[in-house]
């Protein structure tokens, strides 16, 4: 190395150094807020909360906007928010709502009845995406500003409940509902424990207590949601102890991770679920065969699905596929609560039986004719091929398929694979071209829109769209629909959970969507910096991004919050400036040294 | 160099160019699938609802018609908006490209800088213990795959060791300015910025080694070396200014795939660039995004390709006459 060049390595490794001292002088001059810093893996897509779909949205507005009702951690049972009681008329139709006191926005301007009243009229109105399933049908008004009335215009069992995001009359009138969509929502005004402090794209999130929050101060005096495109990295950063908590914790981390002592690892359960969906379409309601295509004739037989269902071993798949992550499941669970998933008995359940499933399809008619292994359609028909649909952006897909096909191969049944990404497969869906495929969904608190996906509307019929519909089974059962249309105006719950628990059993006996497992959000958060945890629901549910995120302001500090990089900055600092000085004074090889014999090789180039 | 040359390798770009603007609109819309869909399963959505997404994202017409669409808004420089975000796409790829502009320059002058020097080492004295030891530290970072070594680094710097941060650009609880802010930012750039050095060095290091020894077979170096010239003056005068035009050509070329390669070393840094857009919104799907970010890439390939072709004719004199 030359005595400039080795000037110049000595200068970066000694800027390096210096950097690094310099951002620990940084640290060490920043006042010491609580900070409470969680990983997560896909950024914000909007703070509007009107129109914005990713986990991460909402556990934006669960901090920043309070509700007119609230709901308990441990079960989702409806308890005071915003207001602090209400009250029933007309036969469940008004409900009058009396809210708290000097209630005040982050920004110190007051929030009353007019802000609620505000949001319910809007989002129905303007037709926000977030809220209409709550506010299509109901009127607000705010007589004074301490009390709220609305009016449904149908029976609602989701009522007294009312879980919109409340947000600001005062910053939202200004927006016109042109330029509506376009609104980033990065104002910060909120009335919940937390309002937007600081976003930067692609990195983080931070978020400053509210000290106008009804509630109270929170304990903890900021939140950052720290991004990570690398889940390994994240796990790392929640051991070094970068993080307090991380969603979404890598599968092929999550057991190793709960051996760390002071890390508690969670499987949260949302009502979560992956399902095997069997294209079960039968004729109705009708549709353009032309422009559909049509299942195996022989999933049009309950008996061939229920030998399915026997040959499905859900214990095995979570064990094996699932890396042991997730609970085996029966009936479609479509709530986050769990009181909505009916038990089957085990007389009605279909339990993995290879014997029971051959005897079935013996019994049906469906005989290997042509003596290939394969089962043939009744009558000496075809062969019975499923067509079955790998999803490319789920890592269970393929191993979940191929324990499927093999078990189906043991009692006769052929299966053909194809991988799809989601994209592709919403399209097969609709269009009908499809026999089997894994897929999950993730249900709301309510089970109604989870409910509504199975009815016969749902099934597509119009091909110039046909991925506009959610029934992935194609089933179409009028019964079922009948029932659904009762619980929508079940105003008594015990009644609602039961019609409910009806329209699952039925759906489970059907055989034409088997759920594998229920499967669970995988987080993890330390021990040392806070207590005050809260699962939603308890016991099962997950500490955070859970549906009204109560843990944060429930959080208290154990010790005062220390900056973990200090330490780390000055060896790291210390390191480089020491390495600079090494290059800097290491003497110059004597030019002899440089002078070497020319190798022989180069010799003979001349 | 002639006018003729010139208008002639920029009118052959534009042409790529032109290329690409279309090939880029049919590239994306093979996946037949309806992003409203995709984006909103789950939803309730009303039909007006969904007509009025429809609209929004520009999917309300033939696909003909959509593609003039995309035509006339790129006359206008416009890129359209995001599906997800619903700012412009413009807005979302400056934001973007400053982070993967400093970490992909910063790196790259440093691997040509370390592997050019590495190169001419190596071959001046080919043979021997010093050519050996380089080749072989060359050739097994010309092999690690990126995200490997990025790991690597990761886990001994950041995790073992402690001393840098494990991702992201800068402190998330830091409200510094100025000068405490660069040195926040510095700390956060120095893995992925060594990543991706030590990623490329190999290969400047053994294109300058092998066209070092080419050079040093011609007869004008044996001619300065008859002259008596020191070795030093021989290699820095003669042979490294005419070894170097392979590389030149190689930079410019890699500098414009390094712009959208850094997808690997981005996400493993969390390093919010070109590259962590390309990969959110090839999840979302975002169609403008993906249009607007591949427009960018090819673009810039094209660009320093041409400037590669241009730089090329300036330093050696055969390939403008030719």
């Amino acid at each position: 190395m030359s005595g400039r060049r080795r000037i110049v390595t000595a200068a970066l490794c000694g800027a390096v150094g210096l950097a690094l001292l310099a951002g620990v002088g940084a640290a060490a001059h920043r006042a010491n807020p609580v900070t409470l810093t969680v990983g997560f893996g896909q950024d914000v897509d909007t703070f509007l909360p009107a129109t914005g779909v990713l986990v991460i949205d909402y556990e934006v507005w669960n901090l920043q906007y309070a509700t007119l009702t609230d709901k308990a951690a441990g079960d989702f049972k409806t308890i005071p928010g915003l207001a602090s009681s209400w009250k029933s008329s007309n036969h469940g139709l008004t409900w009058t709502y009396t809210m708290r006191p000097n209630l005040k926005w982050s920004d110190g301007q007051p929030l009353t009845s007019a802000d609620v009243a505000y949001t319910i009229n809007r989002s129905r109105t303007d037709g926000w995406l977030n809220y209409t399933s709550t506010t299509a049908n109901i009127k607000a008004t705010a007589p004074n500003p301490r009390t709220v009335v609305l009016r449904t215009s149908v029976p609602d069992p989701k009522l007294p409940t009312m879980d919109v995001y409340v947000v600001p009359k005062h910053v939202y009138e200004k927006i016109s509902k042109k330029s509506f969509t376009k609104y980033p929502a990065q104002d910060g005004v909120g009335s919940g424990p937390f309002t937007l402090d600081k976003y930067v794209k692609g990195q983080y999130i931070r978020m400053k207590a509210n000290p106008n929050y009804w509630h109270g101060k929170p304990a903890v005096d900021q939140v950052v949601f720290r991004l990570f495109t690398n889940e390994d990295a994240k796990v790392f950063a929640l051991k070094k102890g970068e993080i307090d908590a991380a969603q979404d914790i890598p599968a092929s981390a999550f057991a190793d991770l709960g051996k760390v002592k002071g890390i508690v690892t969670i499987q949260g359960q949302q009502g979560g679920f992956d399902e095997l969906a069997l294209n079960s379409y039968a004729g109705k309601p009708p549709r353009d065969t032309t422009k559909f295509g049509a299942p195996n004739p022989a999933l049009k037989d309950l008996r061939f699905r229920q030998a399915i269902a026997y040959s499905i071993n859900k214990a095995a798949i979570v064990a094996r596929a699932y890396n042991g992550i997730g609970t085996p499941a029966d009936a479609l669970s479509p709530a986050a609560n769990p009181e909505w998933t009916p038990k089957i008995p085990a007389s009605q359940r279909y339990d993995f039986d290879l014997g029971k499933a051959k005897k079935l399809l013996d019994a049906a008619g469906y005989k290997d004719t042509d003596g290939n292994g394969i089962r043939n359609l009744p009558g000496g028909g075809k062969d019975i091929v499923l067509r079955y649909r790998i999803r490319s952006e789920s890592g269970y897909s393929a191993p979940t398929a191929q324990f499927i096909t093999s078990w189906l191969k043991d009692v006769g049944i052929g299966t053909k694979t194809a991988v799809f990404n989601d994209t592709q497969l919403t399209s097969e869906i609709g269009k009908g071209a499809y026999d089997l495929f894994v897929w999950g969904w993730t249900p709301f608190v309510d089970p109604d829109p989870e409910l509504s996906y199975f009815k016969c509307d749902q099934v597509a019929v119009d091909a110039k769209d046909f991925t506009n519909y959610y029934n992935d089974a194609s089933w179409c059962d009028p019964v079922y629909d009948k029932l659904y249309a009762k619980q929508k105006v079940e105003l008594n719950h015990a009644k609602r959970v039961a019609i409910v628990h009806q329209m699952l059993t039925r759906m489970y006996r059907n055989a034409g969507y088997d759920i594998i497992e229920y499967s669970p959000d995988l987080q993890a958060y330390r021990t040392d910096r806070f207590t005050g945890w809260l699962r939603q629901p308890a016991n099962t549910g997950p500490v955070i991004f859970s549906n009204t995120s109560p843990s944060y302001a429930n959080l208290k500090p154990i010790k005062a919050s220390k900056s973990s990089l200090a330490p780390d900055g000055i060896a790291g600092g210390v390191f480089f400036l020491l390495l600079g000085s090494l290059i800097a004074v290491r003497r110059r090889p004597t030019s002899d040294g440089d002078q070497q014999p020319v190798p022989a090789r180069r010799a003979s180039r001349g | 160099m002639s006018p003729r040359f010139v208008t002639g390798k920029v009118f052959g770009s534009l042409g790529t160019l032109a290329f690409v603007i279309v090939f880029n609109f049919f590239l994306f819309r093979v996946v037949e699938g309806n992003p409203v869909a995709t984006l909103f399963r789950g939803r309730n959505l009303t039909d007006a609802q969904r007509l009025a997404l429809r609209h929004q994202f520009g999917l309300d017409g033939s696909k003909l018609d959509q593609f003039w669409h995309y035509l006339v808004q790129l006359g206008h420089l416009n890129l359209g908006r995001s599906y997800e975000t619903n700012a412009t796409v413009f807005s979302e790829i400056a934001a973007a490209a400053w982070p993967t502009i400093a970490l992909v320059g910063i790196s790259t002058l440093l691997s040509t800088v370390i592997g050019v020097a590495m190169g001419i080492v190596a071959a001046w004295r080919r043979g021997s213990i010093r050519d050996h030891t380089l080749t072989s530290f060359t050739m097994t970072t010309y092999a690690m795959p990126d995200f490997w070594l990025g790991m690597l680094l990761l886990i001994v710097f950041a995790v073992l060791l402690g001393w840098l941060p494990i991702g992201g650009i800068s402190d998330p609880t830091s409200n510094a300015t100025g000068p405490a802010k660069l040195a926040d930012e510095t700390k956060h750039l120095i893995l992925p910025c060594l990543t991706l050095a030590v990623a490329y060095l190999g290969e400047y290091a053994i294109v300058m080694r092998s066209s070092l020894l080419d050079t040093m077979r011609e007869d004008y170096l044996v001619l300065a070396r008859a002259k008596g010239l020191r070795d030093a003056l021989v290699r820095r005068r003669h042979a490294v200014p005419n070894a170097l035009l392979p590389v030149v050509t190689l930079i410019a070329i890699n500098f414009g795939f390094v712009l959208s390669g850094a997808i690997a070393v981005e996400s493993i840094y969390s390093w919010p660039g070109l590259g962590h857009a390309t990969y959110a919104a090839i999840r979302a799907p975002d169609l403008p995004m993906l249009q607007g970010l591949f427009l960018v890439f090819s673009a810039s390939v094209i660009f320093f390709n041409l400037l590669a072709d241009l730089a090329y004719a300036y330093l050696d004199p055969r390939v403008r006459t030719s």
